[in-house]
């Protein structure tokens, strides 16, 4: 195909959604580019021709994107390997021609305190304690240093929370307000970084339609600004859930709980190591014991699940002061978050008692 | 009391259900003495290799009719690609083994039936990997419903999905002419078996799904009626359903979680949840009264399971799943692709959902018939 545009890491969230998108749309210039085939049952539906690309191996890449004019880059994969991909990406974006890279990154790289006016161009916090953000900032980094060449464009999006129909925010929090574990942090005044997805693929694909676009970085984002506590109250007003059951907790300092030094291990080479070798039987025994542990402890009295289920990320998110500016996006590229967040949280609404939760009938 | 002689087994198709789901229970058949795989036929030689190295006494083939006329084994185990299914085990019962047949029995109503026939004509067992009928909590939850706790008039509601993760080597399971479907066929079989084991025979009345032209549906929902209940059953691929079976009746009601083997609550209508403790068992071995265990996870009912059918073989018992539950499934499953109707979804916008209606592929059969 001439001219089309690759989506590496169609099998996710925002690839599932960007080919849906584009199919429905009638385009048919949209080649899936995924690392194993079983990434195309989350799209089967389409019914559309793909291609396998590895983007741990930039030769595998390479011809898998042959042809395409526009690379999308949605790989999401372990943190350890964000900057080796984005590399490769790159690289094969570069042996096969293409004239655009869109790349992906996020708003997570600056961490939760920064400016209100920060710069769309300002450099990552180095450092950070999330793995997934720091390795999206050094990918940054990487993109940075590559924006020189006038072959191939860059443009890096950097959406904050991306949320609707799928979202791991819109069914994490709509599970907690459920089952009581909610929480908020003060007043619920942060500011909820959201950009519904269908907002973020229409930017995407803008990106894509510019014929010659400078290679740059954007902080992007939906259109209005929104709190924690605001969307919050929409999920659970949309959920029936009384707002009286969320836990508030005094704004503050972070202190690290029991579930940062768990994250730690699952991260830990050892951990990856010991769980490739353990058989399948072993580990569904073991999660099983698990299961039926905390069952034990629900049904004994304790309150397991209405206890906040505090992490570390969400309580950073959720002490962000300012939204990003997205000013530069928009005086760049068309209008393209469309969708309000009165319309995005009807969609997501919809889609919870489509899977069922929140449906009278389950 | 006399030990049963161990039966000679033989493995058609050594991909991904194998190598997860059936390699452990094997080796432990063999660690038990109850079986020995004698045989591993699958056209790629890594494959037949690679699980050799967990059978000693194996032999890999290319084909199955190496196999057969080289070993004589009492039971093939079809895991072969299910547009294969009944080749494969049509040419085992021809050939004298019994069969084990992985879900879907077959791509197609046809099929089924030829392999029903075949077993007869052969008068050897068909069974079909029905895991979940091994489950404690099935059988409890049969005892449930079957005891008039919750009373008549029921209801259903089953969900199950999440996004597809199965490691597959092809996309044959993503196109409909060697699929035969999508998540209709793949987790239908399983959630359809599962419905008629503990309500009774139903019949599909309405079906829609969300495959357009050349795909596969990743959603789709079924209605079902029966003489003693009615409910819906929604699959996905790409969706994070809230999977569990609920079925209310005018005294109680019941949910059961389908991919966990001991997950069941019940109660009367207005009392607290029971959490019922299974005792549940099967046998292990194949002495007639020999020892009997209770399976903490799926992998130990598939060891149970095909316990089961070598006892059918040895001792004329009745087997978890027959040829017959089997092409029960393909009917209800041709039920529903007979007449598809598009799935409203919706995160769709308007518009979207109007050219996935166009897209439908219902539109072409349709136009076909």
């Amino acid at each position: 195909m001439d001219g089309g545009i690759a989506v590496i890491g169609a099998g996710g969230f925002v690839g599932a959604r960007l080919l849906e998108m584009a199919v429905l749309g009638g385009r048919t210039d949209v080649v899936p580019v995924v690392r194993a085939v079983r990434s195309m049952g989350r799209i089967a539906q389409l019914g559309l021709a793909y291609r396998v690309g590895d983007a741990g191996r930039p030769d595998s890449l390479a011809s898998a994107i042959a042809g395409c004019e526009v690379v999308v880059n949605l790989t999401k994969g372990d943190a350890r390997e964000i900057l080796s991909t984005t590399e490769n990406v790159h690289a094969a974006a570069v042996a096969a021609g293409a004239r655009l890279l869109v790349h992906l990154s996020s708003a997570a790289v600056y961490g939760a305190a920064f400016p209100a006016d920060l710069p769309d161009d300002a450099p990552p916090l180095p450092g950070h304690w999330m793995p997934y953000a720091r390795e999206k900032g050094r990918a940054e980094n990487f993109l940075r240093t590559r924006m020189g060449d006038p072959s191939l464009s860059i443009v890096v999006l950097r959406p904050m929370l991306i949320w609707g129909p799928g979202s791991p925010y819109v069914l994490g929090t709509a599970t907690s307000l459920i089952d009581g574990s909610a929480w908020l942090v003060g007043d619920g005044s942060g500011i909820c970084g959201l950009m519904y997805v269908d907002n973020l693929v229409r930017a995407i694909l803008a990106v894509a339609a510019h014929p010659a676009p400078s290679s740059a970085f954007f902080h992007v984002g939906d259109d209005e600004t929104t709190t924690w506590a605001e969307y919050y109250a929409a999920l659970a007003s949309g959920l029936c859930v009384d707002p009286s059951t969320i836990h508030r907790l005094p704004a503050g300092a972070y202190r690290p709980r029991v579930g940062d030094l768990l994250d730690g291990v699952r991260g830990s080479d050892a951990y990856r190591w010991l769980k490739d070798r353990v058989p399948l039987e072993t580990r569904a025994g073991l999660k099983l014991r698990i299961a039926r542990a905390r069952s034990r402890g629900a049904t004994s009295g304790r309150t397991v699940k209405s206890s906040p289920a505090v992490t570390r990320e969400l309580w950073n998110l959720q002490t962000i002061r300012h939204r990003l500016p997205t000013g530069r996006f928009a005086a760049t590229f068309p209008a393209t978050s469309t969708t309000s967040f009165s319309a995005g949280m009807a969609s997501s609404l919809t889609w919870l008692r489509f899977i069922g939760i929140g449906d009278a009938a389950a | 009391m006399r030990r049963a002689a161990t039966l000679d087994l033989a493995v058609v198709g050594c991909g991904a259900v194998v190598e997860r789901l059936y390699r452990g229970a094997l080796r432990a058949l063999e660690a038990r003495g109850v079986a020995r795989v004698s045989a591993l036929v699958d056209p790629d030689p890594a494959r037949t290799s690679a699980l050799g190295q967990h059978f000693p006494a194996a032999r890999a083939f290319s084909t199955l009719a190496d196999a057969l006329a080289a070993r004589r084994v009492a039971l093939v185990i079809v895991t072969s690609p299910a547009r294969l299914h009944a080749e494969h085990a049509i040419a085992a019962l021809g050939a004298g083994c019994h069969v084990l047949c992985e879900k879907p029995m077959t791509i197609g109503v046809t099929d089924a039936e030829r392999m029903v026939a075949a077993a007869r004509d052969a008068g050897r067992v068909l069974a079909v990997g029905m895991t979940r009928r091994m489950y404690p909590c099935v059988a409890d939850a049969r005892e449930v419903i079957s005891s008039g706790t919750l009373g008549t008039d029921l209801r259903f509601v089953h969900r199950e999905g999440l996004v597809y993760e199965w490691p597959v080597a092809t996309d044959a399971a993503f196109r409909m002419a060697t699929a035969g479907g999508g998540v209709l066929v793949d987790l239908g079989s399983h959630a359809l078996d599962l419905e008629s084991t503990l309500l009774g025979a139903l019949r599909v009345t309405s079906y829609a799904d969300d495959a357009q032209d050349g795909g596969v549906e990743t959603n789709c929902r079924v209605e079902l009626t029966g003489p003693v209940a009615r409910g819906v059953a929604q699959l996905s691929w790409n969706q994070p359903l809230v999977t569990a079976l609920h079925v209310t009746g005018t005294l109680g009601e019941l949910i059961l979680d389908p991919r966990q083997v001991g997950a069941l609550r019940w109660r009367r209508h207005g009392d607290a949840w029971n959490t019922r403790v299974s005792t549940a068992t099967w046998p292990s071995d194949l002495a007639l009264r020999g020892a009997r265990g209770m399976p903490r996870h799926h992998h130990d009912c598939i060891y149970y399971q095909i316990v089961a059918v070598l006892r059918a073989i040895v001792h004329g018992e009745s087997v978890p799943a027959d040829g017959l539950d089997g092409l029960a499934t393909a009917r209800s499953i041709e039920a529903c692709y007979a007449r598809p109707q598009p799935l409203c979804l919706p995160w769709l916008t308007d518009a979207e959902q109007t050219r996935m209606d166009l897209r439908h592929h219902g539109r072409e059969r349709w136009t076909a018939a």
